[in-house]
């Protein structure tokens, strides 16, 4: 009996065991063979689908350089902050998590919390463009939470980006261009040069785990990130800043109301050196409107209104006038007119011009006026030039006749892009645009009237009367640097095209040399350097801001040394509305000051003439502690005539101080006696004279005088000085007079 | 069928050959007979521990150490920056648990009769300090531990142990009785009715699903008749349908609602429910035929969470592939077997039942295991016996196996 209860545990305990071993054991085989074999491939893509992190690695922009290595713009790392609420569990880790990178951060952690509570999202943006310190800061919270709540470990991620910087701010602002939020170029060489600064994103196939780190494994495949291109540009932020400097002071001189441009450019080469445009903007803060006055008036606005002034200001602000604008080059085009002319011999050095003050270009319509209403009488070809006499150029032009005008319009390039590597280049236009024109179109058109230029057209066709006749494509970027500063590509000159034989060119520039020192461009005169140019004044016709009111572009455009031509200027101001608005008054004593100052950045050396060198300045010495004898006889020496004041016989002071400029023969006062220095003068009324007046007052008043402009001619009369009359000054200071003549001017139509 | 899984001298104790003659004495006298005969050897053919199961005990837990060391590594340097904070725990009771396995070898089973009853009141007592004493987990999570300073004691392995003890020697004592409903079936449902209350109200769903298997189990043992367990298996449908309905069944149902859909999730909340059966999924699968190779996994790496405790499986998947798998669960599959054919040697009706209730507990938690991290069973927390983190669960189980060995011990006198 016990033994049938035995065997019957005994029997059931075999069933159990076949049951357990059968039954149980073999469906769990069974489904791991399912999962394993059948489903194997299926889940395991899965599971390497997860593990496998695909994180692009974004890539350095390049910086740009100017041509001698300053940095203008260049990207930092910074980084963007990502909450992914999905993995909160509860309202408590939300809070610690908010609180904790409010804290971090520098925010509302209120503001956080509405982030956090957005349970089903994985990428909710905190905070953008956080710095190094603020981003290990972030790091050690993301350990600690991790440390704290196993779930959280992703909730915090970090993304790198980059930030652009520009060290100039409003420094060749529309040259430069600058980057939108994604790091895109938007204007300027970071649009144009966008594909190279970009550089190619990396990317790192990594096995992370679940928590986002990587695994131990030996599996990465890393595509590394190549840095964007760095640019070397044909810009040199000295001349740049010359430019800036000069066109900023005109802008307020002048009372010009719709920007400035100044362009300066390597004739042979058609490297630009420089390209202003003014009002310039702030780079670093693009968005706002740079104008105080203008960013008021909109602020008072409000709604769309608002919306479409502000965009209205700031595609303004940024747009690049020396390449986008086009206008009337007005008589810088006789330039243009006068070189076809002597091309195509329609007009030689010998033929004559009568001028009664105005022509009737043909028959049956109304004479056209000259601006010198008494008419410039009998002229050569050269000095019709100088006066920029329009009759004179509506001979010239009729002779030149209709097709070779539209002729030398292409092919000095005002009817196509000049081909520069910047973006929004506009073209000039032409009468009609199959090249037709009527007979008074061919007369207004031959003293620039009629068609339009872009500055950068019109710089470029003056390079090609500089450089003897041959067209070049202006250019911007001069290298392009891999991210370890090899160098890639270099930009080689291109030169397009023979316009003008060598021989009109020299004639073009010894006549524009002339113009420079005599002619209508005389304020353009730089002394003791041979400058060529080529003054200009234009109607706005169809584009002043008020009707009835005429609106002018007062424009300047030449070369330097006229002997051996370098670089080529254009200064071009729109709408100045001061008393002063002809291209001779405003734009010429503007590039004058630019002249001056590139040319010995340059090292173009100064020649001066017999006459100029009487009124350059030289440098004052130090004839301190000096007893009377030895400084007078070293003040001599320096071309000084010393004075004395005071009793003693040791100098204590003098005036100028060491190191002041002033004209040879000029006044030093040396001071024995220490209070012999309390002695004043008043600065008298300098302006409206001719330099021999100037000279005997300064005399009479015993300051020093430093002279600007052209000096050598005696028909030229003081415009300017640099200390207001009536003020109270040291005998012996220097007081800057400009010279000028606004007698003599060119053409307005 | 019972060739494939033998082999050697298992064929020396196959029933035919243990067809002899037996004294119908009762179980005492017999026992202290063999006790007497027997000489200190710890491996004997003959007299000594059955050296096939102890090897394959040891074999398995090795093979469950090492896999268990490689799937909690990552896990364990991340949440306690120290890789061997589980495997070193684990293996210090793996050798508490040896040295209970070999003692227990040596201790007279029958003894066991006196404390069957006592060791269930005892376990009930646990199970109610735990429920009583504050959770160090916090007051949401499930109360499961009894904390005991160094370690701490999951009270429902203790209980488990005293259910099939107490089950034993209830079958062992009324076996006449069984088929009564007095004897064969309220015993049962008191203890486990009991058992089960407790364990609902740490919750622990799947130590109840186990406890009634294990009752069910030795009640069939016991000789219960069949009819029997098609009535409890409809109450205890109707029971769980009941408890569904009135929303008690939260915990269990959070668990089950993602069953069967790790894959097929629509929304992040079931996503993230079956965050652990899909990874595990993504593990098993990864492992294909021959597996990434050891210590090669990727799940382990944060995807699967607690990869050292009911999931480890996974990971040997996906380590050692469908061949590593197959090898591991035909090894217990064996020593499952060879478990119940030692029990069935016994010489008494309690050493029998209990040997081969103990053995059937192994056999049904790894099928259990196995079938949640394949989602096959909604994920309840089944451990997998000798691979599973938990040094309550890996002392008792090897205590346990001592208890079997020592019927293999006393079972030998019918070889000669």
């Amino acid at each position: 009996m016990g033994d049938n209860f035995l065997s019957g545990i005994k029997a059931r305990s075999t069933v159990l065991m076949f049951l357990i071993i059968l039954l149980g054991f073999g469906s769990v085989m069974s489904r791991l063979v399912y999962l394993q074999i059948i489903q194997g491939e299926d889940l395991s893509e899965r599971a390497v689908e997860q593990q496998l992190s695909d994180t692009a690695v974004s890539a350095k922009r390049g910086s740009i350089f100017d041509r001698n290595g300053n940095t203008l713009a260049s990207s930092a790392s910074v980084w963007k902050v990502i909450l992914a609420p999905a993995y909160f569990e509860n309202d408590t880790q939300r809070k610690y998590v908010s609180e904790n990178l409010a804290n971090i951060l520098g925010m509302d952690s209120s503001e956080i919390m509405e982030l956090a509570k957005k349970s089903d999202s994985y990428y909710q943006t905190v905070k953008r463009r956080i710095e190094s310190d603020e981003r290990d800061k972030i790091l050690e919270f993301i350990n600690e939470v991790s440390k704290k709540y196993d779930r959280l470990a992703s909730v915090i991620v970090l993304e790198e980006d980059y930030k652009r910087y520009y060290p100039y701010n409003d420094f060749a602002a529309s040259v430069i261009g600058f980057t939108g939020s994604d790091g895109q170029g938007l204007s300027g060489i970071e649009y144009q040069y966008d594909s190279y600064l970009t550089g190619v994103p990396g990317r790192i196939v990594t096995e992370n785990d679940g928590w986002g780190t990587m695994m131990p494994f030996e599996y990465q495949q890393k595509e590394d990130a190549q840095d964007g291109n760095s640019l070397v540009l044909t810009i040199d932020e000295t001349i740049q800043h010359f430019l800036e400097k000069y066109l900023k002071q005109g802008i307020i001189d002048y009372k010009v109301e719709e920007g400035a441009v100044a362009i300066c450019m390597n004739v042979k080469t058609g490297e630009l050196l420089g390209m202003a445009v003014e009002n310039s903007f702030d780079l670093n803060n693009p968005y706002e409107i740079a104008d105080e006055n203008l960013r008021k008036s909109v602020e008072k606005l409000s709604g769309t209104q608002k919306e479409e002034r502000t965009n209205e200001l700031l595609a303004k602000q940024w747009r690049n006038k020396a390449i986008s604008d086009s206008y009337y080059p007005g008589s810088v085009y006789k330039v243009i007119t006068a070189s076809a002319a002597l091309e195509e011999h329609a007009a030689t050095l010998s033929d004559t011009y009568f001028c009664s003050g105005s022509l009737v270009p043909y028959e049956g319509v109304k004479p056209i006026r000259c601006h010198n209403e008494s008419g410039h009488g009998s002229q050569t070809f050269a000095e019709a030039l100088c006066n920029s006499c329009n009759p004179a150029f509506m001979m010239i032009g009729k002779s030149l006749g209709m097709e070779k005008y539209w002729e030398y319009f292409q092919s000095f390039g005002f009817n196509s892009r000049t081909g520069i590597d910047l973006p929004g280049e506009a073209t000039g236009l032409f009468f009609n645009q199959d090249g037709s024109m009527g007979p008074t179109d061919l007369a207004i058109g031959s003293f620039g009237q009629g068609i339009t230029v872009t500055p950068i057209e019109m710089v470029t066709a003056m390079s090609t009367v500089a450089n003897g006749g041959y067209s070049v494509r202006p250019y911007i970027v001069k290298q392009i640097m891999d991210a370890s500063g090899n160098v890639v590509e270099t930009t080689e000159p291109v030169i397009k095209r023979q316009v003008i034989s060598k021989e009109t060119a020299d004639t073009m520039a010894q006549i524009l040399e002339k113009n420079a020192t005599e002619g209508t461009a005389k304020n353009g005169y730089v002394a003791g350097y041979r400058v060529a140019g080529k003054t200009g004044t234009s109607e706005k016709i169809g584009q002043s801001r008020k009707q009835g009111k005429i609106d002018y572009i007062a424009s300047y455009c030449g070369f330097a040394p006229a002997d051996d031509p370098q670089i080529a200027l254009l200064v071009y101001f729109d709408t100045p509305t001061g008393e002063a608005y002809y291209g001779s008054q405003v734009a010429a004593p503007v590039f004058a000051g630019i002249m001056s100052e590139i040319c010995p950045y340059l090292g173009i050396e100064a020649q001066y003439t017999a006459e100029e060198l009487e009124y350059v300045d030289t440098v004052a010495g130090t004839y301190l502690t000096m007893s009377l004898n030895e400084a007078f006889a070293k003040v001599r020496e320096d071309g000084f005539e010393p004075y004395v004041c005071g009793e003693g016989n040791t100098v204590l002071a003098q005036v100028p101080q060491e190191g002041s400029k002033i004209p040879r023969g000029g006044r030093v006062m040396l001071y024995t006696t220490n209070d012999s220095t309390k002695e004043t003068v008043r600065v008298p009324d300098l302006v409206g004279y001719t330099v021999k007046q100037v000279n005997e007052l300064a005399a009479e008043y015993n300051i020093n005088i430093s002279f600007s402009g052209s000096v050598d001619q005696d028909e030229v009369y003081s415009y300017a000085q640099s200390i207001s009359p009536d003020e109270i000054v040291s005998p012996g200071t220097v007081v800057t007079v400009y010279f000028g003549n606004d007698d003599v001017d060119d053409t307005v139509m | 069928m019972l060739q494939s899984y033998t082999y050697g001298e298992l064929d020396n104790f196959s029933e035919q050959s243990r067809k002899k003659k037996q004294k119908t004495e009762n179980p005492v006298p017999l026992n202290r007979r063999s006790r007497k005969r027997k000489k200190f050897r710890v491996f004997s053919k003959g007299e000594g521990l059955d050296l096939p199961f102890f090897l394959l005990i040891v074999v398995v837990l090795i093979i469950g150490l090492i896999m268990m060391f490689s799937a909690s590594y990552p896990y364990a340097f991340h949440r306690y920056d120290n890789s061997y904070f589980f495997i070193k725990r684990q293996v210090i009771f793996a050798l508490l648990g040896l040295g209970a396995m070999i003692g227990l070898s040596y201790f007279d089973y029958h003894h066991l009769h006196i404390v069957a009853a006592p060791s269930l009141g005892v376990a009930w007592f646990l199970m109610l300090l735990v429920l009583i004493l504050p959770s160090a987990e916090g007051d949401d999570a499930p109360k499961r531990w009894l904390e005991l300073g160094i370690f701490r004691l999951q009270a429902s392995e203790v209980c488990k142990f005293a259910l099939i003890l107490f089950m034993a020697n209830w079958g062992s004592i009324y076996y006449k009785k069984m088929k009564t409903i007095k004897f064969g079936i309220m015993p049962g449902v008191i203890v486990l009715g009991i058992t089960g209350f407790l364990l609902y109200l740490e919750p622990h769903y799947s130590g109840i699903v186990i406890c009634i298997l294990i009752v069910a189990v030795m009640m069939f043992l016991s000789g219960v008749p069949i009819i029997y367990f098609g009535i409890a298996g409809v109450a205890v449908g109707v029971l769980v349908f009941i408890m569904a309905i009135t929303g008690k069944l939260s915990y269990a149902m959070e668990r089950m609602d993602g069953w069967g859909q790790a894959l097929e999730y629509t929304t992040p909340e079931m996503w993230q429910t079956t965050w652990q059966t899909r990874n595990s999924l993504y593990a098993i699968g990864s492992g294909g035929l021959w597996g990434m190779g050891l210590g090669q996994s990727r799940q382990k790496y944060m995807y699967l969470p607690e990869p050292q405790n009911d999931f480890v499986f996974a990971i040997v998947c996906e380590e050692l592939g469908l061949i590593g798998a197959l090898i591991i669960l035909t090894l217990f599959a064996v020593l499952v077997y060879r478990g119940i054919k030692i029990s069935q040697r016994a010489t008494d009706k309690f050493g029998m039942l209990l040997g081969v209730g103990l053995m059937a507990q192994i056999g049904l938690q790894v099928v259990l295991n196995i079938l949640v991290i394949t989602d096959f069973l909604p994920n309840t927390g089944i451990s997998l016996p000798f691979f599973s983190y938990g040094g309550s669960s890996l002392v008792m189980l090897l205590a346990q196996m001592g208890i079997v060995m020592n019927i293999s011990r006393t079972a030998t006198l019918e070889k000669q």
